[in-house]
């Protein structure tokens, strides 16, 4: 029930703590960088009439405390991003970079300089002006004071400097596709320098909404901020309820507790909303590589013709009609379908019992009992009994663990790397170099011609780095580094006649602020 | 805890009268308990030779069938057959039953029958430790023992057994207690006759029915508690068939296959049931004293 | 008498300071290093031992066990591992949520089990109080989250009479706040009820059996007559001990039962913080559920000597 680890936000994010497990350091970039100008509206769609309408959205994952500069965890920008807080660039629906605090921002030629112009009239609920000292604060302040990993992201900047109270100059110390694709992240949250005391209990942001109540154990509250600086949301309060049991989570949109499912963790359950005609159901993709963990360090599993062979065992299309309802795309690699650099590698390793059996033979490891240890996620748990009577119908001995998540799973599996198999859902956005590109990293995988091949995508033009990355991407499949079940898929029930929902949970937030009744 | 509450043991329901009336005639609690419990050890036992399929085989063609011929209780989500889970989920509620009572008996009987026989000093300082261990209910100590030691039938139904030491204590230094009052216990401490005699000799057997009682009735709660604990995640990890974790993972197909749930829940319930009326029935077999009052 | 008192209260105080240390020492043990769990896995070294610091894991076993009893004691149990945010209020107000049902439960399962108990025994011989009795025998068996499943699926989600989970403070909605806490109260007590019946019954029986009971019906008294007013002050006894044991019970019990209706009480708050890892608010919570457990047991000890004449005069 409380969820996994993943960045986007329309999928259950894990309970408090643990989570990301994505590394936002040396993944690839973004996909545009030219300062393309726009009317910023913050996010909000224009011409939606504001309302004094209230709307309930469910959830599985309740954030711990409200401060993401220290608490790692999908569930706090699930909440906050883009709603209370907002970046100077955001995400788009189509997953392009769009301005956001930024109304428009240029490079150098050399790619290393960034020159944005601020919004003028944007304010924080405390009531002091955003201006560029507020945004030079917010970058420096990642590198000095944030205590989560993904501060990382920044450590390509090299200088900050405020050129106008309306306009930021950023240095970086080498050409980086990435920095401005994490500037949507949270690590791109602007603060304000006068708001920063309590980000535990009280966020301070210029977004078109503000934290109402925290009810813990229950649910959190958004109200419309109504000194909003662009177009001003439809509703006035949007409650997330959480729920740490997926059924109750149905049931409360069953009877009217609730108007939308954020996140459906019992795919199976969806049939019952589907032939209602009081509510919609939506299915898109998210970023959530569902991996079949191997540990390429030590143990069976560092033996090639090992993972090759588990490979070849798992029928994909049945163990995702089995354990996740069908739902969810199959994938050949670390990339969801949604990145430009996407590529249908499910044809590399077929389901072949006869080769895998095989296989298995000549690794000389047949008599190894195979360790999957899983933590307690509904994914991992439904999708662990396939995997292991998969792989059992091939010929390998398997022991199921269940590990109690997040903490004993993390300190095992993560930590120690003490497994052999494991499930977990990567939800960080591109993390194909943070899951794979650091031999520390629980999966072990060290192969310096995969690294370089990402920090080159990193430096290059766009065109070279989706070639680059696309290369990556199938070097990791032939090497058998993971095998990928599919791609955690974007499940979301509402009632009937609410709009502005989008289909695919690319960013990591659950933006709310385009939602709209009728 | 008062002396008093030590004579009405915690967790034992109280004798059946209306089967106090004639011992000869045949007792129905009895008859149904023993027939339930039967039913539930003959699935177990089966199913170790026997099951209609492979009850963890997932088989994605055979995914969410309704009951057939073949599949006498319909599959799951994963394609396994139901009644082969509820057989050798019969297993898991045995395992579980067997280790916590035997904890508890373990532990609890020597425990009574010492404090009963050494009834001041040492003996109320044993009991105090005892009724201390009141405070720690079952389920909050499974939890406790399932966050240190992982998830795992036997580690939930240890703790399970630990939490039921107190009630076989109680309930056996009382009997021990009564037994050391009659006349041929006085007899036999006056004759010199040992304590570790007169404990073998005298207090056991006489208080072996209690035991027999209180383990029929700490079983129908030890079963309760494993699907508790299984249904919260903290018992029986899959793929190992528990009637807890089946309910469990029925919730989400409740809508469409209300089968999945009720099959479990059924076999939880004649558990207990089972187990709980033979105990009622044991007791009514057992206890003279209900004998003398009519 | 008053020194029964005292002596029952010096028991209670030992027993609870053992229990402290009983809490704490498990605690101990548990795996995972709370200060890592907290702060996530992306967390940096420098962190960890920052906030081990900060929470002073970094103390002795025994400076840390006497600040956190101080604490306790003191009414400031200080704050979370991971939400860096004041205990004591979290837990007085899932505490409340908790009382509510607990108390709710327990009103069902008295108002219910009494009567339905005693006219089971009175008429032990007839049909009506056979089927009474296997009802109750039933009842025992079912698990009270099944129930609780059982009375969502028919009242919330197919009648939609009522909401099928969730929580209001009475304060904000007293209508909501008393639907929603029909269902949970029902699943919880009914199960309770069913157990106690069965112990009024076998009480009220055992009165039925007494000599000056066969006496007072000797002169004429219908059976329930009889017991209204000669039997009930023995009949509660027994009864009393057993709420008192099923009190500690409904409060574990409610562990499940707010699960599955997604109420923010004690035993979400204990489930959650066994997954997080906040090792102090899990001894918080745990100590608060033993305390419970040992004051009801000592306030039963006291009913007795006001119920039973018997035991005023001391002897055993």
């Amino acid at each position: 029930m409380r969820h996994q680890i993943r960045k986007t936000a329309l999928l259950a994010a894990a309970a408090t703590a643990a989570t990301s497990l994505a590394l936002a350091s040396c993944s690839a970039g973004s996909s545009t960088s030219g300062g393309n100008a726009g009317a910023s509206s913050g996010g909000a769609t224009g011409g939606q009439q504001s309302s004094d309408a209230a709307l309930s959205i469910g959830l599985v994952a309740e954030p711990a405390n409200l401060d993401f500069t220290k608490t790692d965890g999908a569930a706090i920008p699930q909440v906050l991003l883009y709603n209370v807080y907002q970046g100077l660039v955001q995400l788009d629906q189509k997953g392009d970079i769009s301005p956001a605090l930024a109304t428009k921002w240029t490079v150098s030629d050399d790619r290393k300089t960034y020159t944005f112009d601020l919004a003028k009239d944007a304010k924080f609920t405390n009531g002091k002006p955003f201006t560029a000292d507020d945004a030079k604060f917010s970058i420096d302040r990642v590198k000095k004071d944030w205590t989560v990993s993904l501060k990382s992201a920044m450590n390509v900047v090299d200088s900050t400097t405020v050129v106008s109270p309306t306009q930021l100059k950023v240095v970086l110390k080498a050409p980086s596709n990435d920095w401005l694709y994490r500037m949507t992240t949270r690590v791109g949250a602007m603060f304000s320098r006068t708001g920063v005391d309590a980000l535990a209990t009280k966020p301070v942001g210029t977004g078109p909404y503000q934290l109402g109540k925290w009810t813990r154990g229950d649910s959190i509250s958004l109200v419309r901020n109504d000194a909003y600086w662009g177009t001003k949301p439809y509703y006035q309060t949007v409650t997330f309820k959480y729920f740490k049991d997926p059924t109750a989570l149905n049931n409360a949109l069953l009877t009217g507790t609730i108007n939308v499912i954020g996140t459906v963790q019992t795919p199976e359950s969806l049939g019952q909303f589907e032939n209602n005609d009081k509510y919609q159901v939506i299915e898109g993709t998210t970023n959530g590589e569902v991996v079949l963990s191997f540990n390429n360090g030590s143990g069976p599993m560092k033996n090639k013709k090992m993972r090759e062979a588990v490979r070849y065992a798992i029928d994909h299309k049945a163990l995702v009609d089995t354990c996740w309802a069908g739902r969810g795309a199959l994938i050949g690699s670390m990339v969801p379908p949604t990145d430009p650099w996407y590529e249908d590698l499910t044809g590399l390793y077929p389901h072949d019992v006869a080769k895998a059996k095989t296989l298995l033979k000549e690794s000389g490891e047949a008599n190894q009992t195979l360790r999957l240890r899983i933590p307690t996620l509904p994914y991992a748990v439904s999708c662990g009994t396939v995997v292991k009577s998969q792989l059992e119908q091939a010929g390998f001995k398997v022991k199921l663990d269940q590990l109690e998540f997040p903490a004993a799973w993390l300190t095992t599996v993560f930590t120690n790397a003490d497994y052999d198999m494991s499930i977990v859902a990567h939800v960080e956005p591109r993390d194909m170099g943070a899951v794979f590109g650091d031999p520390t990293y629980y999966t072990r995988y060290t192969n310096p011609a995969f690294s370089a091949l990402l920090k080159q995508a990193d430096e290059g033009t766009e065109a070279e780095q989706v070639a680059d990355m696309k290369k990556a991407a199938r070097m990791l499949s032939e090497d058998a580094a993971a095998d990928w079940l599919f791609v955690l898929p974007n499940l979301i029930v509402a009632d009937k006649g609410i709009t502005g929902i989008p289909k695919n949970a690319i960013s990591e937030s659950f933006d709310v602020t385009g939602l709209a009744g009728s | 805890m008062s002396d008093v509450s030590a004579s009405t043991p915690a967790s034992s329901p109280p004798p059946d009268a209306a089967g106090r009336r004639s011992r000869r005639r045949v007792n129905p609690n009895l008859l149904v308990g023993a027939s339930l419990v039967l039913l539930i050890v003959g699935m177990a036992i089966v199913s170790f030779f026997w099951t209609p399929h492979d009850p963890t085989l997932v088989n994605a063609a055979t995914r969410l069938q309704k009951p057939s011929g073949d599949y006498w209780f319909g599959t799951d989500k994963f394609g396994r057959d139901v009644f082969s889970q509820v057989m050798v989920g019969a297993r898991t509620t045995l395992f579980v039953g067997f280790v916590a009572v035997g904890v508890a008996t373990a532990i609890g009987v020597p425990l009574g029958v010492l404090g009963g026989m050494v009834s001041r000093g040492p003996g109320e300082v044993l009991m105090r430790g005892n009724d201390l261990l009141l405070a720690f209910p079952a389920l909050l100590l499974a939890i406790m023992f399932a966050a240190v030691y992982g998830a795992s039938t036997l580690v939930a139904m240890i703790a399970i057994g630990i939490a039921t030491i107190p009630s076989f204590a109680r309930l056996i230094r009382s009997g021990t207690l009564q037994v050391m009052g009659t006349e041929y216990v006085l007899a036999a401490r006056a004759a010199g006759r040992s304590p570790f005699a007169i404990g073998a000799r005298h207090v056991l057997p006489n208080v072996s029915s209690l035991v027999i009682v209180q383990a029929s009735v700490s079983f129908a709660i030890a079963v309760l508690a494993e699907a508790a604990l299984s249904f919260l995640g903290f018992g029986t990890p899959p793929p190992t068939p528990s009637w807890g974790r089946m309910l469990q993972e029925s919730q989400e197909m409740l809508w469409s296959a209300p089968r999945l749930a009720v099959f479990p829940g059924v076999a939880i319930a004649v558990a207990v049931l089972g187990f709980n009326l033979l105990g009622d029935g044991l007791r009514d077999r057992f206890d003279p004293k209900l004998d003398d009052r009519r | 008498m008053i020194l029964r008192l005292l002596q029952r209260l010096a028991i209670l105080l030992i027993s609870l300071a053992v229990s402290s240390v009983i809490v704490f020492a498990f605690m101990a043990v548990l795996p995972g290093d709370p200060a890592r769990v907290a702060l996530g896995v992306n967390a940096t070294d420098s962190s960890v031992a920052e906030m081990r610091r900060e929470f002073g894991l970094d103390r002795s076993p025994v400076a840390q066990y006497l600040s956190w009893v101080t604490g306790l004691v003191t009414l400031d149990p200080g704050n979370s591992y991971v939400s860096s945010t004041a205990i004591g209020p979290q837990l007085s107000d899932r505490l409340q949520v908790t009382l509510w049902l607990v108390v709710a439960a327990m009103a069902l399962a008295v108002v219910v089990a009494i009567p339905v108990g005693t006219v089971m025994a009175v008429r032990h011989r007839q049909v009506s109080g056979l089927a009474l009795s296997a009802v109750s025998q039933l009842g025992v068996a079912i698990p009270a989250f099944l129930a609780g499943i059982l009375l969502i699926t028919v009242f919330a989600v197919n009648l939609g009479w009522l909401p099928a989970n969730g929580w209001t403070p009475p304060a904000d909605d007293p209508v909501m706040f008393l639907k929603q806490l029909v269902l949970p109260v029902l699943s919880l007590g009914l199960v309770q009820a069913a157990v106690l019946t069965r112990y009024v019954r076998s009480a009220v029986l055992d009165v039925l059996r007494e000599d000056y009971l066969r006496t007072a019906r000797a002169k004429g008294l219908t059976p329930m007559r009889a017991l209204v007013r000669h039997g009930l002050r023995n009949a509660a006894v027994p009864v009393v001990t057993v709420l008192g044991l099923q009190l500690a019970t409904l409060l574990i019990g409610a562990v499940v039962v707010e699960r599955v209706f997604v109420i923010p009480g004690l035993g979400s708050l204990l489930l959650d913080s066994v997954s997080q890892r906040d090792l102090i608010m899990v001894q918080d919570v745990v100590m608060i559920l033993v305390v419970a457990v040992l004051v009801v047991n000592f306030v039963v000890d006291l009913l007795y000597l006001l119920i039973d004449p018997r035991l005023r005069v001391g002897a055993r």
